[in-house]
């Protein structure tokens, strides 16, 4: 396995958001963990964004594993990073999606499937969630 | 031994006054929402706690950042009480910021599809980068909260509310 790009908030002197993208076989992986609360996320994640855009098109991956367990809380300015990262990684990636979250969380539940688009027959044919139990 | 449904009908209530809203200059709400969701989750559970957090985080944002008078005060108050979760932050405002606020919540409360609102709205405020804008409509949509706005000159008054039967 290999770590292709890290993206990271920090707030206070502290990490207090990252994101993981890591290739393991034809799998990508890219987990999301921490909070977003600050009002502008762009400021510390847009090179994230670019080097996967980047970086993506010269690994030979099929499948996408999104791991938002670890994802506590997004704040509403953080709704347009997280749409940007996983529509990018599902456009570049033309294969199936598995998505990991917590059943018993409002927003993994209810916003982060709207944030995926999978209303568009095209990408909710696509994706599979699977759910877990908060420990 | 006191049982999980007996932990389940404590009654709490919180209520924090903060002024000037000038001083304000951490994560305030941040820190009102995740202490807010320790206290609660020592009680109730985590679906009932988070859902506390991400309110109390919402509106107490907007607050600090709406407060029309910045040596103003903005209040918050929760109350769990006989099955319902009553979460409630004032601030100062004027009557175009409450009108804006309260033709929010109108449209809130006559959406016949919640979550079809809040998906529209998202897609249409990200073509322009719209910041702020969300966060009313997910607490309804997300949270199943009830929203209502009042306006006592200077101040705001949001009501959200939400009963917890049926929530584990």
């Amino acid at each position: 396995m290999k770590i292709l790009a890290f993206g990271e908030i920090m707030d206070g002197g502290t990490s207090v958001f990252s994101s993981v993208a890591k290739v393991d076989g034809d799998l990508l992986i890219v987990s999301f963990g921490g909070s977003i609360r600050i009002d502008n996320p762009y400021r510390y994640l847009e090179q994230y964004l670019l080097d996967l855009e980047q970086l993506l098109p010269q690994e030979n991956v099929g499948r996408i594993e999104l791991d938002v367990k670890e994802l506590d809380f997004c704040n509403s300015n953080g709704f347009y990073i997280i749409m940007d990262i996983t529509e990018m990684i599902i456009n570049a990636i033309p294969g199936p999606v598995t998505v990991k979250r917590l059943k018993d969380d409002d927003w993994q539940q209810e916003t982060l499937p709207i944030l995926l688009n999978v209303d568009e027959p095209e990408i909710g044919g696509r994706i599979a969630f699977q759910e877990f139990a908060e420990i | 031994m006191v049982t999980e449904a007996e932990l389940a009908t404590t009654s709490i209530t919180m209520r924090y006054d903060l002024s000037p809203v000038r001083n304000i200059i951490g994560d305030l709400s941040g820190l009102l929402g995740t202490f807010s969701d320790e206290l609660i989750g020592a009680f109730y559970s985590k679906t009932i706690s988070k859902k506390a957090n991400i309110v109390i985080t919402e509106l107490v944002n907007n607050a600090i950042l709406n407060s029309a008078d910045r040596e103003g005060k903005v209040i918050l108050e929760i109350a769990i009480n006989k099955g319902i979760l009553r979460i409630r932050v004032i601030n100062t405002a004027d009557s175009s910021q409450y009108r804006k606020v309260k033709s929010q919540i109108d449209t809130i409360n006559s959406a016949g599809d919640l979550r079809e609102l809040l998906a529209h709205t998202i897609r249409e405020r990200r073509k322009d980068r719209l910041r702020g804008g969300l966060g009313l409509i997910r607490l309804a949509a997300e949270n199943k909260f009830k929203l209502s706005v009042r306006y006592r000159a200077p101040y705001l008054v949001i009501d959200s509310e939400i009963g917890l039967g049926g929530l584990s």
